[in-house]
């Protein structure tokens, strides 16, 4: 069949006003169900006609799953409410500034303002190979084009590969890991909630999902809990251009410190494999530890035990480092007289 | 239904890349469906078992009480491959089947354990078995069209005792020797697309068709394996071959099977053949 | 040793030109009412859409499109059997000049790229076209494919043409037309590889080389010697507006809305690629029309339209109907057009004092599959005009690559060897320990200064340089020696400072300026020129208000539409405009004061040298009797002949006497053709002053502060100047920061084709502080003193930026642009260049 892109081809639209009525669309429709929030994952694949669907579920009509309210202590961000309110919230902005942050570090201002957190969290691999239609193992198919001596691969793993190296490019989720976040997600038969660090899924269980989501599945809320509220905080993006970009990697790192020591601390990286990695081994090693440089340094060592760089993402190694010890210890200051 | 999924090369071109899934299933209950047809044709229409002339009384005397079947190498051989089988196909198929885990590392492990254990199997039965003695001779295809002939009810001389090997044993053989080459020679190429210590990772030793219908290849003898060794285990399991299951376990079957079902002209006991040699000696 | 310049007095003091000016396209452009060729609909307008090549080289056995001429709503399917084949080109003195027939078609049967046009589908809506292509079936014969030049050279290495690998200018005779270029194969040997030591580009046989002075014994002779090896980008032209176009036939006469970098010089383009020639074989341009009013962006690759315009063209020829063929992003990569990349190796002596001895430099251009272009031999010619070497060889070969088309992108070939000139500049500086400003003015063009080759013994030279001046201004507005006095290193960041210049060709001559002044007293002038965005379509003729004495307001400047008399123009590409048609709009307002001099003498008597034109009107000199413009034109139109335009001057283009022929009669009538003299060729040049802060731990890095200065004449619109000079900088900035071609060597296919993986750079990416400046020191060989500015800001904002990265990160952590930070981080980490500096498009 010849190929042709940027023409989305037809299918029937649903607009639920109503989890309810989503869920039935969903459970009727089963496989060939769509599922669509702000669309920016969507319908790069749908306008590309790489991956087609007979039914399209679009969520924006459904006014319970947006917005944020206090629950329990913390917050219930719905999983439709924009980037852009989430990173405009006071209470994400005071309480929990790493989910503002973020989110803010996403995309563009353009596209925060469509894009959705739940959206954000459970969107596709951005490998260049698989978003360009070549039909790897995440496509269904046999092959990992990104891993082989010719590939083209700096944006991609350096661990957790296992014949798929491409990455979870989300910019929101390793702060939601670090925030001890749970996804509610709700079925036909009822509503479960996960710990974020387990919602999303490795190419080792699944090659072809990101996360725990099945075919009749909605992610309908992300709480927040206290724990962490206004906690030592920090999160920082490395990309190549300031705007639009993709993370190369980012990190984010919630920390109590008390008598200068680190009393309780989650540290999570994300870009780095197919999920976001929360770093426990290095949160065991730097607990009860003073925060200073060499802890973050000790921190930084251990977080990159293991890597194994591909021929073109080998920088993402000491940038791994890098960043979990700034992470840990923060940035050293520049004074230019 | 499509028994082999293709996909768009990134050239362009349609390639196969692997099988359909639900061959699995197809497999499985294909042989199900086997393992009950037999079960009750075995209860309802089977005739009772010829029994040819018995030996004669010298001969049986040769006959140790237990005949050995299985050396224990052979014995060894056949359970780590069982295993490995086993666990090769729970790998493959348990995640297709909707339980997810992580399976590929244990699935080539398997897999080169049961690779080692033919290479180990091979040489050993070329040089150290009897070689030609599972491999079906002219009586036994004889023999196979008297069966035939005389279960259509046709007329037909009675078949003759078996050798070391029954007959469907030896085309049991035959087939898990096919698919089992298939599925590890296509297996041991397929860890170049893999990460493991041994290989050095080159998706790109053949071209996407080459690799694609390498990916059918293992995917065929691999669904085939499951219908096979269901077959396997269910007659392992039936009471009257578990004579010979046993014998897999303890390595000989007793006197009694051996001249019930052998000719002991076609699978000569070292016992038989000293006892042989002594007479002719004694005879110049 | 070069001179110190002289430069003339600065340019005296104009009443319009060198002033902001609200220009007449601008409310359109911010309220989006202007219309790209896009927005326009036509009455039963049918939709086409492109099927490509998946393939990076191929054959067609057969394509089947019955399935798709089936569906409902399939009006016709367009392949390469349908176009014409490229067609000889004849000039105006009847001489035929033989078409390469290598050359792109638009529509093909031997596809030498992945995402070469195979076919178009014509249906009534995109949506049917697409269902429609998807239904076609095409049996390709797969062929040998490479992307990457040195692979081609190398021993045994494919083709990327059937023909061979590289091409080959047949040698000029005199008296004869230009040959067409061939391809030939070309393969090094493995010793040729073998000699570059690791990181250096291999040298092996070249199909272009020159050389003026002694440059070995320069070498010999040097302090320092340098041998460097640098790799530029390939770098799509990615203009904002993709090159969509929509075509409907009346009377058999071509009606084409496109996007283009020029109008005039478009016409005749599209009337030779559809084959509608005159019996001469010239383009027949009463048959086609070209509209064109406003050109999201061109950088050189819409300077006629685009080949792709046909096809919406011929397919309206077809079926009866207007047909629009919209381009996307992704197809905008295939057929929109790059900048080829040049992997060079070049010596350079030095004397201790920082002074070039000889350059040898050795380059491979990635020519694409079509061509060849004129980067290579441009590169060397540039860089023998910006350091000014007195001794210099040059050896270089194009070589085919299954990769997209490439086309001249702004500063075509100057850009690629200022590129890999610079770092060398850069590391004499700190070898030697001149600093950076002071290396690059002792080597810089002064004046006439020489430029390429000698062609029968003499060395060709340019028509004025200022670049000491930019410099030294440079150095002042950037506070160098300020910034050069800081640390470098604090915490883990570092900071450093760069400085390039760069030239390019800022102008040409020899075209018709055309206006009429009507009885309603306005000036109307209808403008040739591309609308694409740098204002020149309106600028060059503030000339006509500055010399007639009009106000602004009085003139009415129409443009984007050849229906509508234009006269024939200098194509907007290679910073011709602004210098070629101020010098028409200057010639057709003497002309116009001469004939209202002639109407002011025979009504109110005297000669004409007793009256002057000014403050609209025409008066005796020393006050007294006059008329008012508006009188004059209605006076010109009595008396005819000459005065409105029903007797024309001989040596006008034949468009502009078809144009001014049609104008006849409305008021008087100027035209004239600019044969004024020029000694030397027109340059401008661009200093580019960057600071860059790095971060050393993860590699990214900052521009915190960048100024441009020009040396391109006198300032026509200081608004629209500074635009230039800052966003062509930013074109090159991007080209330092992050803009490149991936692709998959083994498929040969492209893995970065839209904005987000070729990263153009954003607004977020422009330095924190830009500021720009001009030295206003008018061009000595033209009237108004106006040269282009398109060109050099490019190499300028890229290098200045890549020296100042190595002012703060020291010589070994990259040898090629883009430098981004994956590369960055990992030399660091290693102490050594981690990046593989060869391998193309990675």
């Amino acid at each position: 069949m010849a190929i042709v892109r940027d023409i989305m081809p037809a299918f029937e639209l649903f607009q639920p006003a109503t989890i309810q009525d989503a869920l039935g669309l969903l459970d009727r429709y089963g496989r060939d169900a769509w599922v669509l929030a702000g669309g920016l994952d969507s319908f790069d694949w749908l306008k590309d006609r790489v991956k087609r669907t007979k039914v399209v579920v679009d969520l924006s009509q459904i006014k319970e799953l947006t917005g944020i309210r206090e629950a329990g202590g913390g917050l219930e961000i719905g999983a439709m409410t924009t980037l852009t309110e989430v990173v405009r919230h006071p209470v994400v902005k005071a309480k929990y500034s790493i989910l503002s942050e973020g989110a803010e570090s996403a995309a563009s201002p353009q596209i925060r303002n469509q894009g959705t957190l739940g959206g954000n969290v459970s969107q596709d691999a951005r490998c260049w190979y698989y978003r360009g239609g070549w039909k790897c193992y995440r496509a269904g198919g046999n092959i990992c084009f990104a891993d082989t001596p010719t590939a083209i691969n700096r944006e991609h793993a350096i661990l957790g590969a296992d014949r798929c190296v491409a990455v979870n490019p989300s910019d929101s989720a390793p702060a939601l890991i670090a925030l001890d976040a749970q996804m509610v997600i709700r079925n036909s038969k009822g509503e479960r909630t996960v710990n974020a660090e387990d919602y999303f899924v490795g190419p080792e269980i699944d090659i072809t999902r990101m996360t725990v989501l099945k075919p009749g599945d909605l992610l309908t809320a992300i709480r927040i809990p206290a724990t962490w509220a206004g906690a030592q905080f920090y999160f920082e993006k490395i990309r190549d251009r300031p705007v639009w970009d993709f993370p190369l990697l980012n990190v984010a790192s919630a920390m109590v410190v008390s008598g200068g020591n680190i009393e309780r601390i989650r540290i999570v990286v994300n870009a780095a494999a197919a999920r976001p990695l929360r770093l426990t081994a290095v949160e065991n090693a730097v607990r009860g530890k003073p925060r200073n440089a060499a802890t973050g340094e000790l921190g930084g060592k251990i977080a990159i035990e293991g890597a194994e760089p591909l021929r073109y993402n080998g920088y993402k190694i000491p940038l791994m480092r890098n960043l979990v010890k700034r992470a840990i210890s923060g940035v050293e200051e520049t004074k230019w007289t | 239904m499509d028994l082999i999924e293709f996909a768009t090369s990134p050239w362009g071109e349609t390639v196969p890349i692997h099988i359909s899934f639900v061959l699995m299933w197809v497999a499985a209950i294909g042989g199900l469906a086997f393992l009950i047809g037999h079960a009750i044709w075995v209860k309802m229409f089977a005739k009772p078992a010829e029994h040819p002339a018995p030996v004669s009384k010298e001969l049986a005397a040769t006959i140790p009480a237990k005949v050995p079947r299985h050396s224990l190498a052979s014995r060894m051989f056949h359970w780590i491959m069982s295993v490995a089988m086993l666990a090769l196909l729970v790998t493959a198929f348990v995640p297709k089947a909707g339980y997810e885990f992580a399976w590929v590392t244990y699935h080539w492990i398997a897999g080169l354990v049961l690779t080692v254990s033919i290479v180990y199997h091979i040489i050993h039965a070329s040089f150290w078995l009897d070689f030609w003695a599972i491999w079906p001779d002219k009586i036994d295809i004889e023999d196979g069209k008297r069966r035939w002939m005389r279960a259509t009810g046709k007329d037909a001389p009675a078949p003759r005792k078996f050798a070391k090997y029954p007959m469907e044993n030896k085309l049991y053989h035959f087939v898990i020797l096919l698919t089992g080459l298939s599925v590890t020679i296509t297996g041991l190429f397929m860890m170049k697309r893999i990460r493991t210590p041994i290989f050095t990772r080159n998706p790109y030793m053949f071209g996407d068709m080459t690799w694609g219908l390498m990916y059918v290849l293992h995917g065929l003898a691999g669904v085939g394996l499951i219908g096979l060794i269901m077959a396997h285990i269910y007659f392992a399991l039936r009471p009257e071959k578990f004579v010979i299951t046993k014998a897999m376990i303890f390595g000989s079957v007793d006197r009694e099977h051996y001249l019930e079902h052998h000719d002991p002209e076609r699978w000569v006991l070292e016992t038989t053949k000293k006892a042989n040699e002594q007479r002719s000696g004694a005879a110049v | 040793m070069p001179e110190k310049s002289k430069a003339p007095a600065k340019s005296k003091a104009y009443r319009l030109i060198g002033k902001n000016y609200v220009t007449p396209g601008l409310m359109a452009k911010v309220t989006g009412k202007a219309k790209y060729a896009e927005d326009y609909r036509a009455e039963g307008m049918l939709f086409a859409k492109l099927l490509l090549s998946p393939m990076p080289h191929a054959r067609i056995r057969k394509i089947d499109v019955s399935a798709a001429l089936a569906m409902p709503g399939v009006k016709a399917i367009l392949t390469g059997d349908d176009v014409p084949a490229p067609a000889d080109a004849i000039t105006d003195m009847g001489q035929v000049i033989p078409a390469n027939k290598l050359a792109d078609r638009g529509l093909t049967n031997n596809p030498v790229f992945q995402g070469e046009p195979i076919l178009a589908v014509c249906a009534v809506d995109e949506l049917t076209c697409a269902e429609a292509i998807e239904k076609i079936r095409i049996d390709y014969e797969r062929l040998p494919h490479v992307v990457d030049p040195l692979v081609s050279l190398r021993p045994g290495g494919p083709n990327a043409r059937a023909e061979g690998n590289t091409w080959i200018r047949p040698v000029a005779v005199q008296g004869q037309p230009p040959q067409p270029p061939q391809v030939k194969e070309i393969k090094w040997t493995q010793a040729d590889f073998d000699a570059a030591k690791d990181g250096q580009l291999p040298m092996g046989k070249a199909t272009e080389e020159w050389a003026f002075g002694d440059w070995e014994a320069g070498l010999k002779n040097a302090d320092l010697v340098l041998d460097e090896t640098f790799v530029t980008p390939n770098t799509s032209h990615q203009t904002l507006e993709t090159r969509t176009a929509m075509a409907y036939w009346q009377n058999g006469k071509v009606f084409v809305h496109c996007s283009s970098q020029s109008t005039a010089q478009t016409a005749p383009a599209v009337a030779r690629w559809l084959g509608l020639l005159d019996e001469k074989g010239l383009p027949d341009l009463s048959k086609v029309v070209i509209i064109s009013e406003y050109t999201g962006g061109g950088f050189g690759s819409k300077i006629t339209a685009s080949l792709s315009a046909i096809i919406p063209a011929i397919l309206s020829r077809k079926t009866g109907a207007p047909v629009m063929m919209r381009i996307s992003r992704e197809e905008e990569h295939f057929i929109g057009r790059a900048r080829p990349s040049l992997h060079a190796r070049v010596k350079v002596g030095f004397t201790k004092d920082g002074r070039i001895t000889a350059i040898d430099m050795f380059g491979i251009l990635d020519d694409g599959p079509y061509g060849p272009q004129g980067d290579l031999g441009q590169s060397a010619r540039q860089v023998s005009l910006m350091y000014q070497p007195p001794a210099m060889r040059f050896r270089g070969i194009p070589v085919l690559t299954n990769t997209p088309p490439r086309l001249s992108q702004s500063q075509p070939g100057g850009f690629q060897g200022i590129a890999v000139l610079e770092p060398i500049l850069a590391k004499a500086s700190r070898k030697l320990g001149i600093d950076q400003v002071a290396i690059h003015r002792i080597n810089a063009p002064v004046g006439k200064a020489p430029i390429g080759p000698a062609v029968a013994g003499k060395r060709a030279y340019v028509t004025g340089a200022y670049v000491q001046e930019a410099l030294d201004r440079g150095r002042q507005l950037f506070k160098w020696d300020e910034r050069n006095a800081r640390p470098k290193r604090s915490g883990t960041k570092a900071r450093g400072i760069g400085v390039a210049t760069s030239c390019f060709v800022g102008g040409s001559v020899g075209f018709d300026g055309l206006f009429v002044i009507r009885p309603d007293g306005k000036i109307y002038i209808p403008s040739g020129v591309g609308n694409l965005g740098t204002d020149s379509v309106t600028d060059c003729y503030r000339v006509v208000a500055e010399i007639m004495g009009v106000p602004w307001e009085k003139c009415e400047v129409s443009w984007g539409h050849t229906g509508r008399n234009l006269p024939w123009t200098a194509p907007s590409g290679g910073s011709q405009t602004l210098h070629a048609m101020t010098r028409a709009a200057y010639v057709a307002s003497l002309d116009a004061k001469d004939k209202l001099r002639q109407i002011a003498a025979k009504d109110l008597g005297g000669t004409p040298e007793n009256y002057e034109v000014g403050g609209e009107r025409v008066y005796r000199k020393g006050g007294g009797a006059g008329m008012t413009l508006a009188q004059a034109a209605k006076r010109a139109i009595e008396l005819g002949g000459i005065y409105d335009g029903h007797e024309l001057p001989k040596g006008i283009n034949k468009m502009t006497a078809t144009s001014a022929g049609a104008m006849a009669g409305q008021g008087l009538l100027a035209v004239a053709k600019d044969s004024m003299p020029r000694d030397g060729q027109t340059h401008s040049f661009v200093a580019g002053f960057a600071e860059v802060e790095v971060d050393l731990e993860t590699g990214s890095y900052q521009i915190t502060d960048y100024l441009g200065v020009a040396d391109v004449g006198t300032v026509m619109n200081p608004r629209s100047l500074g635009g230039q000079i800052l966003g062509r900088s930013m074109l090159g900035i991007g080209h330092a920061l992050g803009q490149k071609w991936v692709y998959d060597q083994r498929y040969g296919l492209p893995l970065a084709k839209r904005f987000h993986h070729n990263r153009p750079p954003t607004i977020l990416d422009a330095p924190k502080h830009m500021q720009w400046d001009a030295l206003d020191i008018p061009d000595p060989e033209t009237p108004v003193g106006s040269k282009g500015i398109g060109e050099p800001p490019v190499a300028a904002g890229c290098m200045a930026v890549i020296n100042a990265l190595w002012d703060a990160l020291g010589d070994d952590v990259f040898r090629r642009a883009p430098v981004m930070l994956d590369t960055i981080l990992a030399s660091l980490e290693a102490g050594k260049p981690m990046e593989e500096g060869l391998t193309a498009h990675v």
